[in-house]
């Protein structure tokens, strides 16, 4: 018999894929309002005497931003499909269980607040929205589990009232904020990429390859747990104890995109779906590409939020699914013949 | 001798005051071949359930090989038992190698990849169910039957055993409820495997298997001989139904017959009932 994925294949794809996110990488990180050339950003950074703007742009400004879009990319699909797979939802989506409206009303919160220490260099909406998206995300759990170990209905209609919920309070808190504190938080909740220090990229970008890490690990356990519940018990898997692991770690890496760049949609849901519909659905495959091929989605999309209407500039959450959309019905019209559950 | 399963006093309902079993012992002698039947909603499949330990039983005990389910861990249950539910379509497009080779996930390497060794014994599962010509295609694009081998070619490929099966010809044509009974048959005489299979197939059960459990709505239990369990009085009984009884060479055979069945006339004169 054939093997279904073999090693060496998979290392290989991932390398490519790889290889094809530093390249997107480099290749946006040239692109920008403002024109910089290659040569002049080697020269590497100037005397004090004559300055060299290219390089200051490229480090100062370019590459933190692109590294911050590659890392919430990688999360957030990579998110989506371990949420996909334990939910047995297709429509499963890293904000279905709250975080989005958990870090909405915890960013929300910050700004009606007014509060103005800083943690680490960072405001406290991004502090206020982690805590949110964490608070809420076990809150949804813990109810879940509540309503009925085996039945996932039961988790999802405690995420979908939570969020409704949530939603409710963000906009009650919208209604009475000024006008000035309405305009920062309409651009986290739609998504909104800043530049940040090395050092939160640092941590959020060891946190979130950790992450992902993590879950290759869990992902063969994944696949059988999307079958289902009791077929995964019957070939030995400890569903509960995979389950928790893969909800944790995915829900940890999510709020910390969610509170380095707001409430980016589209990706977590999407590029899931683009990379099983030419790779097929095992997980082992599906959450390493995911997460490569969210990284180059978001860093790309950033790339065209930042060119649209320079030197303004859009949030990045406009443009995701004004990108993704159509790029995910082609890809639809191209595979969904070899798909089962399309026809 | 040694048994493979005992339930001893199990009792189990969905909802407190009203059990779906009471008080249900029987043995299961390991590499025996026991057919269980019933009405439906007598609880066949809940008892399926509970002998594979995805239900707890509110009051007694099912031992396995001896030990109690109980103090069984998921993985430790999993080598020694697979189960085949009723067929069904997974959320997402696996192939039938995917689906057969996910089996063998708690034996993967480090890394999450199967060895040769699980690609061998997955292989020579699809080729025992006639699956392996439709490896590579999606689950979702068999049909009923076909899948329902798939699901049976898995649960080989998972190498226990005790295999649990729920009504695993209920979508085959003939051809194939008769070679899945020869190969569970065939499992069970060249390997030793202990076999429990739900079924509302009365006749092959009686031709396949050694032993039958009856379970009637009242939540009686009758376990014995497959051909003493599964008789013309006992199955007009508890299912309430009119059969004509035959017999064919050592086995008898059962066809129920309603009040407007073209030979429903024939059924006293079976040789096998009595003048009712």
């Amino acid at each position: 018999m054939q093997p279904t994925l073999s090693p060496r294949t998979l290392l290989i794809r991932i390398i490519t894929a790889g290889a094809f996110l530093v390249l997107v990488m480099l290749l946006c990180s040239l692109v920008g309002p403002q024109a910089i050339s290659w040569k002049a950003v080697m020269h590497g950074p100037a005397g004090p005497a004559d300055a060299n703007p290219d390089y200051e742009i490229f480090v100062h400004f370019r590459v933190p931003r692109i590294l911050l879009a590659a890392l919430v990319g990688a999360a957030l699909a990579g998110a989506g499909v371990v949420f996909q797979a334990l939910l047995r939802n297709p429509l499963a989506d890293p904000y279905i269980l709250g975080i989005s409206s958990g870090a909405g009303l915890g960013a929300m919160v910050a700004v009606v607040s007014g509060l103005s220490w800083t943690l680490w260099g960072r405001s406290p909406i991004a502090v206020f929205a982690f805590a949110g998206a964490v608070g809420t995300v076990w809150l949804v759990w813990g109810i879940g589990r509540f309503a009925g170990k085996y039945h996932v209905t039961g988790l999802l209609l405690a995420g979908v009232v939570v969020n409704a919920f949530f939603s409710a309070l963000i906009m009650f808190l919208a209604s009475v904020a000024k006008t000035e504190q309405l305009y920062a938080t309409m651009f986290w909740l739609m998504g909104n990429m800043l530049e940040e220090d090395f050092l939160v990229l640092w941590v959020g970008g060891g946190c979130v390859t950790a992450g992902i890490v993590g879950l290759f690990f869990l992902s063969p356990k994944l696949n059988v747990i999307s079958v289902g519940y009791d077929d995964a018990r019957s070939v030995g898997v400890c569903v509960e104890r995979i389950e928790l692991a893969a909800f944790a770690i995915s829900a940890f890496i999510t709020a910390v995109a969610v509170s380095l760049s707001g409430l980016i949609g589209f990706v977590g849901l999407i590029i899931p779906h683009a990379v099983r519909l030419v790779f097929g659905p095992d997980h082992r495959q599906l959450l390493p590409l995911s997460s490569l091929g969210g990284a180059m989605f978001l860093v790309v999309a950033d790339t065209v939020a930042r060119m649209v209407v320079a030197p303004a500039q859009l949030p990045v959450g406009v443009i995701t699914a004004l990108v993704g959309g159509p790029f995910f019905l082609i890809l639809l019209i191209r595979y969904s013949r070899k798909v089962y559950w399309l026809t | 001798m040694t048994f493979a399963i005992q339930a001893e006093h199990v009792t189990f309902g969905y909802s407190p005051d009203k059990p779906v079993l009471e008080d249900i012992s029987f043995p299961v002698r390991a590499g025996t071949f026991l057919a269980v039947a019933g009405p439906n909603g007598a609880g066949k499949s809940t008892l399926l359930n509970i002998l594979a330990g995805f239900l707890k039983p509110q009051s007694g005990e099912v031992l396995l090989e001896g030990v109690s389910l109980r103090a069984r861990k998921v993985q430790d249950v999993a080598r020694r038992i697979a189960v085949v539910r009723q067929e069904f379509i997974p959320v997402f497009g696996f192939s039938v190698a995917e689906t057969v080779l996910m089996a063998r996930t708690p034996y993967f390497g480090r890394l999450g990849f199967e060895s040769k060794a699980d690609r061998e014994l997955a292989a020579s599962a699809l080729d025992l169910t006639d699956t392996a010509r439709f490896a590579s295609r999606p689950l979702g694009s068999l049909s009923a039957g076909e899948r329902q081998r798939v699901f049976i070619a898995r649960a080989l490929a998972q190498d226990t055993p005790i295999l649990l099966l729920d009504e695993p010809t209920s979508f085959l044509d003939l051809r194939h409820q008769v070679g899945i009974y020869d190969l569970l048959k065939a499992a069970q005489l060249e390997k030793g495997k202990t076999i429990v299979a739900v079924t509302h197939d009365i006749n092959l059960a009686v031709q396949y298997c050694d032993e039958a459990l009856l379970l009637g709505m009242d939540g009686s239990c009758r376990h014995g001989r497959a051909a003493d369990v599964l008789s013309a009085e006992q199955i007009r009984s508890i299912f309430n139904v009119e059969v004509f009884a035959g017999r064919i060479g050592q086995e008898n055979f059962l066809l129920p017959l309603g009040k407007l069945a073209k030979d429903s006339g024939q059924i006293s004169t079976g040789p096998d009932s009595k003048q009712s």
